[in-house]
C-alpha cells in the first residue's frame, strides 16, 4: 500500500510545485511619442517682423521626443515657411528659423545637434539613444523691405516627424 | 497651492502626445483574395488635436493606394482607436502615418505644432 501512496502523493506535491511557478513576461516594444509641450507665441517687436524670440516678446515652442528603444527612430523638425493663416499679404515674406535641442534625459543625447542633418528647413535627427528629448524651434517671418504687417491674426505650423529607420 | 499649479497649468499653455503602435507593423492575407491587412492602434494625448489623418506612402513618400475605414477620423483627447488597414497583394507600401489635422481657427497669432507618427511596414 506504501509503495503505491508514497509516488503519488510525490507526484502530487511535484506537480503543485510546478503550478506554483509564476512567470512574469514583459515586452518592450519600440515607440515614439511625440508630445507637444508649448505652443509658440508670436511676438511684435518691429512693425515689420513677427518672431518666437523670447527677448521680443515670443515664445518658442517646445516639442518632446519620447523614444522607448534606441536606433529605431529619426526625429524630423520643419521650421515654419509660410503661415497657416494671416491677413491678404501683398509682399514677400522672408522666414529664418531654427531647431535646437534644449533639454535631454541621457547625457548621451548632447550630440545629436551636432549630428543633425539640416535641408531646406527641415532639422532630422537619429533617436541613437532611448529617452526624452526637448526641441526648441525658433521661427521669424520679415516683411517686405521694413515694411509694416497688416493688422490681423497670423499662424504658422511647425511639423515634427517621427520616422522608424 | 492645489489652485496655484491649477492657474500654473493653464498659462503654461497645453501639452500633448500623440502615438502610433506598432513601430514595424506586418502584413498578412486579409480575407479578401489578393488583399493584403494590418492593424495598428492609435492614441491621441493631444488636447488641441480632434482629428487625425492617415498617410500610406512607398519608400520615397509617394502615396500609395489603400483603403481603411475612414482617412480623416475624429479622435477626441485620451482616446484610443485600432486602424484596420488594406492593401493591394503588390503593393509597395513602407510607412503607414496619422498626421494631426489643425483646425485654423482655434490657434491666434501662434507658431502651432503638426504632429506626423509613422509606422515602417516588415
Amino acid at each position: 500500500m506504501l509503495k503505491v501512496v508514497v509516488p503519488m502523493a510525490s507526484a502530487i506535491l511535484a506537480t503543485e510545485f510546478v503550478q506554483a511557478q509564476t512567470e512574469i513576461v514583459g515586452n518592450v516594444d519600440s515607440k515614439c511619442i511625440i508630445i507637444s509641450e508649448t505652443p509658440g507665441v508670436y511676438g511684435n517687436p518691429n512693425p515689420y517682423q513677427l518672431t518666437t524670440a523670447p527677448t521680443s516678446g515670443g515664445v518658442q515652442p517646445i516639442i518632446r521626443y519620447d523614444v522607448l528603444a534606441a536606433d529605431f527612430y529619426k526625429a524630423v523638425i520643419e521650421h515654419p515657411i509660410d503661415f497657416s493663416s494671416s491677413p491678404n499679404l501683398d509682399d514677400v515674406v522672408t522666414w529664418s528659423g531654427d531647431v535646437e535641442v534644449s533639454e535631454v534625459s541621457d547625457t548621451n543625447m548632447s550630440d545629436y545637434d551636432t549630428n543633425k542633418v539640416e535641408y531646406d528647413n527641415a532639422h532630422e535627427y537619429q533617436m541613437t539613444v532611448a529617452g526624452s528629448t526637448w526641441f526648441k524651434i525658433s521661427s521669424t517671418a520679415d516683411y517686405g523691405y521694413n515694411k509694416s504687417f497688416p493688422a490681423g491674426q497670423y499662424t504658422a505650423v511647425v511639423e515634427a516627424e517621427c520616422i522608424p529607420i | 497651492m492645489k489652485y496655484l499649479a491649477f492657474i500654473l497649468l493653464f498659462v503654461s499653455g497645453f501639452s500633448g502626445a500623440h502615438e502610433l503602435t506598432p513601430t514595424y507593423p506586418e502584413l498578412r492575407p486579409s480575407y479578401v483574395s489578393d488583399v493584403l491587412t494590418t492593424n495598428l492602434k492609435m492614441w491621441n494625448a493631444r488636447v488641441d488635436v480632434e482629428y487625425y489623418k492617415i498617410e500610406v506612402t512607398d519608400a520615397m513618400w509617394n502615396d500609395v493606394p489603400f483603403i481603411t475605414e475612414e482617412r480623416i477620423f475624429k479622435l477626441s483627447y485620451m482616446e484610443r482607436r485600432e486602424i484596420e488597414i488594406f492593401l493591394p497583394s503588390d503593393t509597395t507600401a513602407q510607412y503607414i502615418c496619422t498626421r494631426s489635422m489643425l483646425d485654423r481657427g482655434k490657434f491666434k497669432s501662434r507658431s502651432i505644432i503638426s504632429s506626423k507618427v509613422c509606422s515602417k511596414i516588415k
